[in-house]
């Protein structure tokens, strides 16, 4: 019996995915540990290995769609073997097919507002620069050159007077200044009155539609929704059920960065390290946590759980979003292993390379927007930990020591709490060692 | 049937036609190696090599000439121009070499060359970059002019075009290079002179080409509304006319409005108004109206673009107004 493959679950929080790519077509062979698609989860595009030997009898999912686990995406088995009993075996139409194509596109943006038109008809007397501000009344380019007395009338309404017999003066013109046209004419040779006369189209601005100083009309523009991605959907889940279950409270405090940005120039000089600040900040946070281990703690609905390791998240911001890739054991790790492996996750990160496991699993995040100049800021707890470090730009600051005004570099740092499994007090602490930490930073490589 | 973009159409009329004639070849500003600025001649290289597919320097008098000449010592040049607005350069080349040299040999020369690319506005291109260039090469003798819409029509005419002993000039878009349409496997023919009924109807004939079909399409579309059916008429050919297309179809309906991209001053639009008022002046019962540019060199700014393209709503006040509708 042919055998239908389903869309695997490639990481815990995974729920639904995408298949960005198929690596197989349909009557193709394919191997067990053959590469068959490329999906997208929450997470990361991963590669999807077959757990059968076969032949792809038929592709159900289309690139492209997002899909829940376990929906079935293709079917392998022998050639000539029945997909659908195979599938009603399984109780599933499967994906459904591809859309048709789309019909042709119009051609250049067809204004999906009617635009205003100034009126004038394309005659030489549209020869102006431009388009006159205020619409002219529609003129019709027959309209200009009626003789008093001549009766207006349209080609073909002359000519069928003429069949008809009929005396055009006898008729009253229905059209644009009277003039007389088709159905006048039929009217009168059926004996009926004239219809009454149609005027031409008034063109106007669109009701809603602003006029610049000049009368011309400002462009509306259409909003547009956006097709999520499986990461901004992840995102829109977790942080929603963070701002709403979570009970944030958030400590501010300034540090003294003077001996860690001297430490970084001597590092990057002395030995080449490619060390940032915020490789300074991981280790001063993965040392504090050890410090105050009611920090690295969760709420798991019950109670509090404190964490035996300490796994720190560092955000990463990539294009479609954000990630949040996890340096494990961060205390154990010296300053150079942490900053190779916070590196080598953030570039890895950026072109969607990471394992699900390489994301998943930290007790303590830290988001650092400094090099986004940004001086403050306060993050969204992330669900499953009970605090969140945000880091601001150092900055050159005016500051008094020993009643001297001088200047110093200054960063602002910003602990988000979960209060359910801390106080103030217990956040401020914290916050106290990992500021003593950074402004003593020799002490930590120590 | 499969469902073609307009480049791949045109792309398999090229190849088609390369593969069937060793005389034919194409040249122009990165039809090589980048295969093609809207990538219609992508892959050409690759299978038949730079001696049949050559990329020039920026300079379209020079190889605009280099075709003429190449037409005339027997070859069947395709010369792409990246937008007919660089074929300005080469106005000369085309006017006085391609189209005159037939007629000042007493036809001891044929001219079998096809000029080919985007024309007309785009988006945002601004004036010297979104100009039509259709009245330009229809005002005189001695070239054909052609001018697609769909895939189906773009192979069809593009291979007729290249099997043609005189030159032709052959209208693309840039913003419809993408636009999907069937394409039979088998190969068909086009020929050159032939308009096509877009959707047929009896109360207004409205004539139209290139860009200005999809745009006569949805005008007659919201026409509909008002109980109004137009018969869309899409010339594909503009020089030589198909004057029985249209004529057949005013004598039915008693009005016309031409809808297309291109300026109201003279020109194509200007040619086939005269033609109907001409040919079927006592079947007229409405002036015949003329959506098209406003007689204005073309913005940049989008809100002042959009005021100058025919859109819909512009065509469907024209055809009500034509149609005695009152609204």
């Amino acid at each position: 019996m042919a055998k239908i493959v389903e869309l695997p679950r490639l990481s815990d929080t995974m729920e639904e995915g995408v298949i960005a790519k198929w690596h197989v077509a349909e009557g193709d062979k394919v191997k067990r540990g053959q590469l068959i698609a490329e999906i997208e989860t929450d997470k990361a595009t991963m590669e999807f290995e077959s757990f059968d030997a076969g032949v792809v009898l038929r592709l159900l999912a289309p690139e492209g769609e997002t899909m829940a686990i376990g929906t079935p995406i293709a079917v392998l088995g022998k050639p000539g073997e029945d997909v659908e009993a195979a599938l009603a075996a399984h109780g599933s139409g499967g994906a459904t097919a591809a859309p048709a194509e789309a019909a042709p596109e119009p051609a250049a943006k067809a204004a999906p507002e009617p635009a205003p038109e100034p009126a004038a008809a394309p005659t030489e007397a549209a020869a102006a620069p431009a388009p006159s501000a205020t619409p002219a009344p529609p003129a019709s380019p027959a309209e200009g050159d009626r003789a008093p007395g001549r009766i207006a009338a349209s080609p073909l309404a002359r000519r069928l007077a003429r069949e008809h017999g009929i005396e055009l003066s006898s008729i009253t013109g229905s059209g644009p200044h009277g003039r007389v046209i088709k159905t006048d004419v039929e009217a009168a040779a059926a004996g009926r009155a004239a219809a009454p006369g149609a005027a031409p189209a008034a063109a106007s601005v669109p009701a809603g539609v602003e006029l610049d100083a000049s009368g011309r009309p400002l462009l509306v523009r259409p909003d547009e929704p956006v097709k999520l991605s499986q990461m901004r959907k992840a995102i829109a889940r977790r942080m929603s059920q963070a701002n709403a279950e979570i009970p944030h409270f958030y400590l501010t405090t300034v540090v003294d960065m003077d001996r860690a940005v001297a430490l970084r120039d001597q590092l990057k000089s002395a030995i080449e390290a490619k060390v940032s600040f915020n490789d300074l900040v991981l280790m001063a946070a993965s040392r504090a946590l050890r410090v105050h281990p009611e920090v690295n703690a969760y709420w798991d609905g019950q109670t509090v759980v404190r964490r035996g390791n300490v796994h720190l998240g560092v955000a990463v911001a990539v294009d479609e979003g954000l990630i949040v890739p996890v340096v494990r054991h961060a205390d154990q790790k010296g300053l150079r292993e942490l900053a190779e492996q916070a590196r080598d996750l953030g570039l890895r990160g950026r072109d969607k390379k990471l394992a699900p496991q390489e994301m998943s699993g930290s007790t303590f995040t830290v988001s650092n927007l400094g090099m986004f100049g940004i001086d403050e800021f306060s993050a969204v707890i992330n669900p499953g930990e009970g605090a969140i470090l945000a880091v601001g730009a150092i900055a050159d600051t005016v500051v008094v020591v020993d009643g001297q005004v001088g200047v110093g570099k200054r960063m602002k740092m910003t602990l988000a709490c979960d209060h359910r499994v801390m106080d103030g007090a217990t956040g401020a602490k914290f916050l106290a060692t990992m500021r003593g930490l950074l402004e003593q930073p020799l002490a930590m490589l120590a | 049937m499969p469902l073609l973009q307009i480049r791949e159409a045109l792309r398999a009329a090229i190849d088609e036609e390369m593969g069937r004639d060793d005389r034919v070849f194409v040249m122009g500003e990165e039809v090589g190696y980048y295969d093609g600025a809207y990538k219609v001649t992508e892959g050409l290289l690759k299978k038949y090599g730079e001696k049949r597919v050559v990329d020039t320097p920026i300079a379209e008098a020079g190889f605009a000439g280099v075709g003429v000449g190449a037409a005339m010592a027997g070859l069947r040049p395709i010369i792409e121009f990246m937008t007919f607005n660089f074929s300005a350069v080469a106005f000369d080349q085309i006017l006085n070499n391609a189209a005159k040299l037939r007629h000042l040999s007493n036809g001891q020369f044929t001219l079998p060359i096809v000029f080919r690319g985007p024309n007309a506005a785009a988006h945002m291109l601004s004036s010297t970059h979104s100009q039509a260039f259709e009245s330009f090469y229809c005002g005189f003798p001695g070239v054909k002019v052609i001018s697609v819409a769909t895939p189906y029509d773009a192979k069809g005419l593009l291979k007729s075009a290249i099997r043609d002993d005189n030159p032709v000039i052959f209208f693309e878009s840039e913003v419809m290079y993408s636009v999907k349409g069937e394409v039979p496997d088998e190969e068909y023919l086009i020929p050159i002179g032939k308009a096509d009924i877009k959707r047929p109807g009896d109360d207004v004939t409205v004539i139209t080409w290139g860009q200005g079909v999809a745009v006569a399409l949805a005008a007659a579309q919201l026409c509909e509304a008002d109980g109004l059916q137009c018969e869309v008429i899409d010339l594909r050919t503009l020089r030589p006319l198909d004057d029985e297309a249209v004529l057949t179809s005013v004598r039915k309906t008693n009005r016309a409005v031409l809808v297309y991209h291109g300026w109201p001053y003279g020109g194509t639009g200007a040619e086939i108004s005269d033609r109907i008022q001409r040919l079927a002046f006592d079947h007229l019962d409405a002036p015949v109206e003329r959506v098209c540019y406003e007689d204005v060199n073309m913005p940049y700014a989008e809100n002042l673009e959009n005021l100058v393209i025919p859109s819909p709503e512009r065509a469907a006040e024209a055809i009500k107004r034509i149609a005695y509708v009152r609204v």
